[in-house]
């Protein structure tokens, strides 16, 4: 459920905030956002990761079809890697790698403030 | 084992926004290049798509009205010159900053600033030969004399520089992002210096090569290779034209003593054949509608973005029409609602070299006379990247900048020679434009070139008033017969130039008797103009073309004119050809592949449409014998230019059994014959390997025009092998690489009506669909409505943008 809501949340963070911050204050904003919502270390990897991938690949498959522009397949073929498909693919995957580390440094990082509880047997 | 593995996630997310913030080798930073929001995805939207009714220009007097037709041609209203120079050059930048960027770093040496140490040799030879330093006495003397120009070229660069302030990555040009630079500010320097890259584009001159063919030919060979006239010269001035003026006087030394050395230094960078232009204007005597129509197609090198910027500007006294160059004030070739005007390159010796006596090692002072003058010294601060910056000193003379030297560019550690050039001296050309963008009449006219000093440029003209006129127009420095061919003695005081040719003595006519004026780069004048003029690589097919149908054509109208731009017919075909097929004779007779190729071209019409392989095969064929007839001169070794295809098709036509067709390092006695077999049988080869690798050899298949993007190696933002015909020597000049970058028409009735297209789009931007989409308009010889539009008018409207 928390791993859900991480994703949605980051979606949503990365639709409004990315275009007016660089994609590292982004990633900032995940590991936050990821540490407060608390999902198991998995569920901040992949919720981290499928938010920003996916959105990626979503901004980026939008403003390919919407402006019809011969600009992904020159890119793509200007960086040897054929056509604009591939360079989708690759959007999405940076945006899921750096999403996915944010989000499990996120959790990482709620974990280790949380208080080891101690004397659990005690009294 | 908490804290381990948050510092230990942590240290590999920071690594990975470390990792794609970065460039690695040649690759570009990963992430910013990208990101959706921010990165090359952001370059896939159109300028409609962003388009804004509203946006802020700061130190207008008023507001500006931006009007974008269809074709994303804005249409600039302002209230005054300042406002509307400052609007230019916003809407300039908004479209074409990259390129206004990296065409000034070129004319800078600066290159090598982004490229890094692969760039440093160019950079320094921009350096020496002195177009920054030019570019900085043109300032100074723009400051020192015209205080009004300048505060309008200034305007234009605070229009570019509030576009890069307000500039987000988003809307960061793609190139910036693959290169990883960002835009620094616009200057009036860079505006100028962009005026003197032009020069440098257009100028050459062969005063080495001359040298060197003066020792191996001597006096008399070289004057019968080549010619300073052609037999059939067909100038540009009316040969009949009467010179109603008396010529300045110049006294030629009594005795002439050239450097007598066979040089192996490597030429200056020259104009790249194919390089010229036509510009012709036909009287309303001779045309249907009783109007002047003019006509002006400038043929450079094919790039995208476009050298040229389609534009109106407007002020409540005066409208212009027609096409910018990006970082230039006004328009360059266009009209207005009284004249037109169109420009071709003028060639004209304009750099001479002089050999320098320097008094020892110091390089300190130098012979002249007899005395030893001092020199100076410029240092030029190269930065490169990913190295330390190279300080280049560069000695100057009071002719020039000594551009060869011990360190630069020359096997022989002694030689040094400065460069004369026109570019170096301060002028004011863009006054010349804002000048005509104005301009009511003939006067006007030829009051605004007055002020035009380089690259000098045949200046065609039209009005409404029914004149038409032409003018060749430059800084042109009076010569004796031959001074500036070969490379003078510096230290010879009488080698001088006297001074200049007066403005009033450049060759101009107005209305002459024919009914036309043209020029494509042809001589000038004929012989019985009384001053000195030479150029290595006059023009010869296409001005006679173009006269001739200009002379035939009567009840002319807009249609003919455009037939002629797009005219394809190879006159040079129509002379050679029926003359190499005379002297192959039965050569060959058997091999049904010659045959077939013989049959092509015997059937051909000379016209080299795209679908034409007649074309093709006479393109390889004349150059293969051009080639095997002047290959003893390439085999000597030191640089030499070879004689041009006009003479040697005289020589194959009226003497082939002249010596000149002997090889000399084989038994026997060749004649032109041989040369035309070989050429053949090398024909033969070329189109055996052709035909198996490539299949179709029609010419446009053939030649494949590329029109390529500024960065070569950017070959996804090129556009290749369009389907277009013509070639060099012909009216459409289109050839692989170059042809008419800009086409227009105008017709100077009581409503101006307009036409012009080039190779490109409005945008400079890869990603948006105005990038290149005059192209295949262009490659069909179509073109666009470029009527002057009003601010009312509000047909084909893409968007409008008020600048306030």
């Amino acid at each position: 459920m928390r791993f859900i809501f991480l994703t949605l949340l980051t979606a949503i963070v990365v639709v409004f905030l990315n275009p007016i911050a660089p994609f590292w204050v982004v990633m900032i904003a995940i590991g936050a956002l990821s540490a407060l919502v608390y999902p198991n270390g998995i569920g901040g990897f992949l919720g981290g990761g499928l938010g920003m991938g996916l959105t990626w690949l979503g901004q980026s498959i939008y403003l390919g079809v919407t402006t019809g522009s011969s600009l992904p397949d020159r890119m793509g073929d200007l960086m040897g890697l054929g056509s604009g498909m591939t360079l989708v693919g690759i959007t999405g995957l940076v945006g899921f790698i750096l999403g996915a580390f944010s989000g499990w440094t996120g959790v990482l990082f709620r974990i280790m403030l949380r208080k080891t509880p101690q004397n659990v047997y005690k009294g | 084992m908490k804290y381990v593995s948050f510092f230990l996630v942590l240290a590999i997310s920071i690594s990975l926004a470390v990792i794609v913030s970065i460039p690695i080798g040649q690759i570009p930073p990963i992430a910013p290049l990208l990101d959706p929001n921010h990165g090359f995805w952001q370059n896939t939207l159109s300028e409609d798509q962003l388009a804004r009714n509203e946006m802020h220009l700061a130190n207008l007097n008023g507001p500006v009205e931006v009007v974008y037709d269809k074709n994303l041609i804005p249409h600039i209203f302002a209230g005054d010159e300042l406002d509307l120079y400052r609007a230019q050059g916003y809407v300039t930048a908004q479209h074409r900053l990259w390129q206004m960027e990296f065409q000034t770093m070129a004319a800078a040496g600066r290159i090598s600033e982004f490229v890094g140490p692969i760039a440093l040799e160019l950079d320094r030879m921009t350096r020496r030969k002195g177009l920054t330093y030019g570019a900085e006495m043109g300032l100074q003397y723009i400051q020192e004399n015209d205080p009004e120009t300048l505060r309008l070229i200034e305007a234009y660069a605070d229009g570019v520089n509030q576009y890069i302030a307000e500039l987000s990555d988003a809307r960061l040009s793609v190139e910036y992002k693959i290169l990883n630079y960002r835009p620094e500010s616009w200057s009036a320097y860079k505006t100028l210096l962009l005026l003197k890259y032009m020069s440098d584009m257009l100028v050459g001159d062969r005063d080495l090569e001359y040298t060197n063919l003066r020792k191996i030919l001597g006096e008399a060979g070289l004057n019968r290779l080549f010619p300073e006239f052609p037999s059939e010269n067909d100038p540009i001035i009316e040969a009949e034209k009467v010179w109603d003026f008396t010529p300045v006087p110049i006294s030629k030394p009594d005795s002439l003593n050239y450097p007598d050395e066979t040089l192996l230094i490597n030429p200056l960078n020259q104009p790249i054949e194919g390089t010229g232009s036509n510009n012709w204007a036909v009287a309303g005597k001779k045309t249907k509608n009783g109007n002047p129509i003019l006509a002006n197609d400038p043929h450079l090198s094919l790039n995208l973005p476009s050298l040229w910027y389609a534009m109106q500007l407007s002020t409540p006294t005066h409208s212009v029409k027609g096409a910018t160059l990006p970082g230039a004030l006004g328009v360059i070739s266009g009209f207005n609602e009284h004249i037109a005007w169109g420009v071709t390159n003028a060639t004209k010796d304009a750099r001479d070299w002089y050999k320098i006596t320097f008094q020892d090692d110091t390089r300190k002072a130098y012979k002249y006379g007899n005395e030893w003058r001092q020199s100076s010294y410029r240092i030029e601060e190269i930065k490169v990247k990913g190295q330390e910056v190279f300080l280049d000193t560069v000695i100057y003379t009071h002719h020039g900048p000594v551009v060869y030297d011990r360190t630069f560019g020359s096997e022989r550690q002694d030689v040094n020679f400065a460069l004369k050039w026109t570019v170096h001296m301060g002028s004011n050309e863009q006054k010349t434009f804002i000048l005509l963008n104005k301009a009511k009449n003939f006067g006007d006219y030829n009051s605004a070139l007055d002020y035009y000093t380089s690259p000098a440029q045949n200046f065609g003209f039209a009005s409404v008033s029914g004149d038409i006129g032409m003018r060749i127009q430059g800084k042109f420095p009076l010569k004796w017969t031959e001074q500036g061919k070969f490379f003078m003695d510096g230290a010879n005081p009488q080698m001088e130039w006297q001074g200049y040719i007066p403005n009033e003595h450049n060759p101009a006519t107005l209305n002459p008797e024919r009914g036309f004026v043209s020029s494509s780069n042809q001589h000038p004048v004929d012989p019985s103009y009384p001053y000195y003029v030479f150029d290595n690589s006059y023009e010869h097919y296409r001005n006679r073309r173009l006269n001739s149908r200009l002379r035939e054509m009567e009840q002319i109208t807009v249609e003919d004119m455009k037939t002629l731009q797009f005219d394809d017919f190879n006159l040079q075909a129509a002379e050679a050809l029926p003359v190499m097929i005379n002297l192959l004779g039965t050569h060959k007779v058997d091999d049904p592949a010659a045959e077939k190729y013989l049959q092509e071209l015997r059937s051909w019409d000379y016209f080299a449409d795209p679908n034409q392989k007649g074309q093709t095969l006479y393109s390889i064929w004349s150059s293969e014998v051009f080639e095997s007839i002047w290959r003893e001169f390439r085999e000597i070794g030191v640089p030499v230019v070879l004689p041009n295809s006009y003479q040697t098709v005289e020589l194959l036509t009226k003497s082939p059994n002249d010596s000149i067709f002997d090889i000399k390092s084989t038994e026997g006695i060749e004649t032109a014959a041989d040369h035309v077999k070989r050429g053949f049988d090398s024909l033969l080869v070329a189109m055996k390997k052709w035909e198996l690798e490539e299949g179709d050899y029609s010419w446009a298949n053939f030649k494949k025009t590329t029109i390529q993007h500024l960065v070569p190696n950017f070959n996804s933002f090129s556009v290749t092998n369009v389907y277009t015909g013509g070639g060099s020597g012909m009216l459409n000049a289109t050839g692989s690489r170059h042809g008419a970058s800009w086409r227009m028409i105008v017709e100077l009735g009581p409503e101006i009506e307009a036409i012009g297209v080039y190779p490109g789009g409005q945008s400079g931007n890869p990603g948006s669909k105005f990038y290149a989409n005059f192209i295949p308009i262009w490659a069909n010889g179509e073109y666009l409505n470029f009527n002057l539009r009003t601010i009312e008018n509000q047909e084909d409207i893409l968007f409008k943008t008020s600048l306030k």
